[in-house]
């Protein structure tokens, strides 16, 4: 009875991701496997179409290692850009900290369209950087900041820095300084202590965040479409385009499903490599 | 080693930098007086703001974005809070299930689980009509949030006050009422600030399924954005972080930090 009573908790929750979330999916799945057909989203029967055509197609097909690699520079960047902040804060006097986490967190409550608009300001032919940097006449012709894997990049790793600053700040603050008090004490020097002590220390920390963002990263469709121009296609960007614009959705579906299958493989291998315990 | 600690402090000053930079510019390009976004700007002006308040796609955008985030975070604000009752108090063995399942929105990529309601929705027979499937979607996205929250700042509590409030005689649900909610408040709020903020700024769920007629904000925007250059989305840009913003600091005075 008591049971029962306490079940009702989590009942509404449990129906609603069960409902939308693990039907939904399925859906997917099935999807995938359906006969394609014209003028219609699909068509009567089950066929592998879905998967042959985005691997015989090389503008399909090559979009998937593209979009690993976007997905791999940009977490590589956020990780060095996020080390030494997170070492910062979590050294930080208790009154610079709160201040400090304030601008890690504040791009989070700004929409990402918004962020990604102002990477195109910052970096457009005619933008901020551009404009400066010809009006110094350092430049004749605008540097190609945009359109491009590089302004892609750069984008995406402002987008999902903090992402990786959080887990790694955790793993940081959790660390008992009296283990690198103690390494100091034995004569090590500070570049040691990093490599011996506090790097290992907080590996789950870049671990969690590594594969968070390289998932957020390769999923990612407003920066690449605003930053890219759709001039940098990324499997994520095609999979909208054949659900959306060209209602093909046992294909879109497919591509989904690659993409997905292919995140987990890169995630599993980055696991591995770093050791991660599986518990 | 001497060289070492200024060089670490550019790169740290350089990242805050790098984070600041694009969300000051669109404020600062909000005020570009000229027509084109160019920069250095043609003089200081209000003039976008006031293109802006004229402009009823963006107008109608705003207040839809905000009844849409309020009605979704109501919603996810009841059924977290009682998950989040559950997952603390009274989950035994399946308390990681119950975990990862109420993650699952925040963990699986936001524009793979709108296709997937997408293609339910129209299985089911009711596609995005009648703003379901774009509700649902939003409700969703924000959920992680309250449990999050919610759970964080149960779990910070000893369950014997209630117990205490209980063997005074009072009944299950005044006790609650009268002694947790209270004690939970500060969870409350602020998981009902981050789960508004996610639903007013959410792209991927809005984006496939918005129905015909009125979009949210950042749908509008991006529209508008694919084809214009003008500072107008720069002025509707900080009208939506400068709203973020106030709804910030009030919590924070309110509630204070936990």
């Amino acid at each position: 009875m008591k049971r029962l009573r306490s079940s009702l908790l989590i009942a509404p929750s449990a129906a609603l991701i069960f409902l939308f979330i693990v039907l939904p999916y399925i859906t997917v799945l099935v999807m995938s496997f359906r006969a394609p057909a014209e003028g219609q989203p699909y068509g009567e029967g089950f066929s592998l179409e879905g998967y042959t055509h985005f691997f015989n197609e090389s503008y399909y097909a090559m979009s998937l290692p593209q979009t690993m690699f976007l997905g791999l520079l940009t977490t590589l960047v956020c990780l060095v850009l996020a080390y030494p902040v997170a070492l910062h804060i979590a050294f930080a006097s208790k009154r610079w900290r709160g201040f400090l986490y304030g601008i890690v967190l504040s791009p989070l409550l700004v929409g990402i369209v918004v962020r990604s608009y102002g990477w195109t300001i910052l970096l457009g032919n005619s933008g901020v950087i551009n404009s400066t940097l010809r009006n110094m006449g350092l430049i004749q012709k605008p540097l190609p900041l945009m359109y491009n894997d590089f302004g892609v990049v750069l984008a995406l790793a402002h987008v999902f820095l903090p992402f990786m600053v959080l887990p790694l700040l955790s793993a940081l603050q959790a660390m008992d300084p009296a283990i690198t008090q103690a390494a100091r004490s034995l004569g090590a020097s500070r570049f040691t202590i990093f490599r011996r002590v506090t790097f290992p220390v907080s590996m789950p920390g870049v671990q969690s965040g590594c594969i968070l963002v390289f998932v957020l990263a390769i999923s990612s469709y407003v920066t690449p479409a605003l930053v890219g121009g759709m001039r940098v296609k990324t499997t994520t960007l095609l999979v909208v385009d054949a659900l959306i614009d060209q209602f093909q959705w046992p294909f879109g579906s497919a591509m989904a499903l690659i993409l997905a299958v292919s995140a987990g493989i890169v995630v599993l291998i980055f696991a591995r490599l770093t050791r991660m315990k599986w518990t | 080693m001497r060289l070492a600690t200024p060089l670490l402090t550019f790169i740290r000053v350089s990242v805050y930098v790098f984070l600041l930079a694009p969300i000051v510019i669109v404020v600062l390009a909000s005020l570009n007086a000229g027509n084109f976004l160019t920069f250095p700007p043609q003089g200081l002006s209000l003039r976008w703001f006031w293109t802006f308040l004229q402009n009823d796609v963006f107008i109608d955008a705003i207040i839809y974005s905000a009844v849409l985030a309020l009605c979704a975070t109501a919603v996810s604000l009841v059924i977290g809070t009682m998950a989040a009752l559950y997952f603390v108090r009274h989950a035994t063995r399946e308390a990681e299930v119950v975990r990862v399942g109420m993650l699952l929105p925040l963990i699986l990529p936001e524009i793979l689980t709108a296709i997937a309601l997408l293609f339910f929705f129209y299985e089911i027979g009711i596609g995005t009509e009648h703003q379901i499937a774009l509700f649902t979607g939003h409700v969703l996205m924000t959920l992680p949030f309250v449990f999050l929250n919610v759970t964080t700042s149960l779990q910070g509590r000893d369950e014997s006050v209630e117990l205490a409030a209980r063997t005074l005689g009072a009944s299950r649900y005044t006790a609650f009422r009268r002694v947790t909610l209270p004690l939970i408040a500060p969870g409350l709020a602020t998981g009902g600030i981050f789960a508004f903020i996610i639903s007013f700024d959410t792209f991927g769920i809005s984006f496939i399924l918005k129905g015909a007629g009125s979009a949210p904000l950042p749908i509008q925007l991006y529209d508008y954005l694919r084809f214009n250059f003008t500072p107008e989305a720069a002025a509707v840009s900080t009208v939506s972080i400068l709203l973020t913003l106030v709804l910030v600091t009030v919590s924070d005075l309110v509630f204070g930090r936990e």
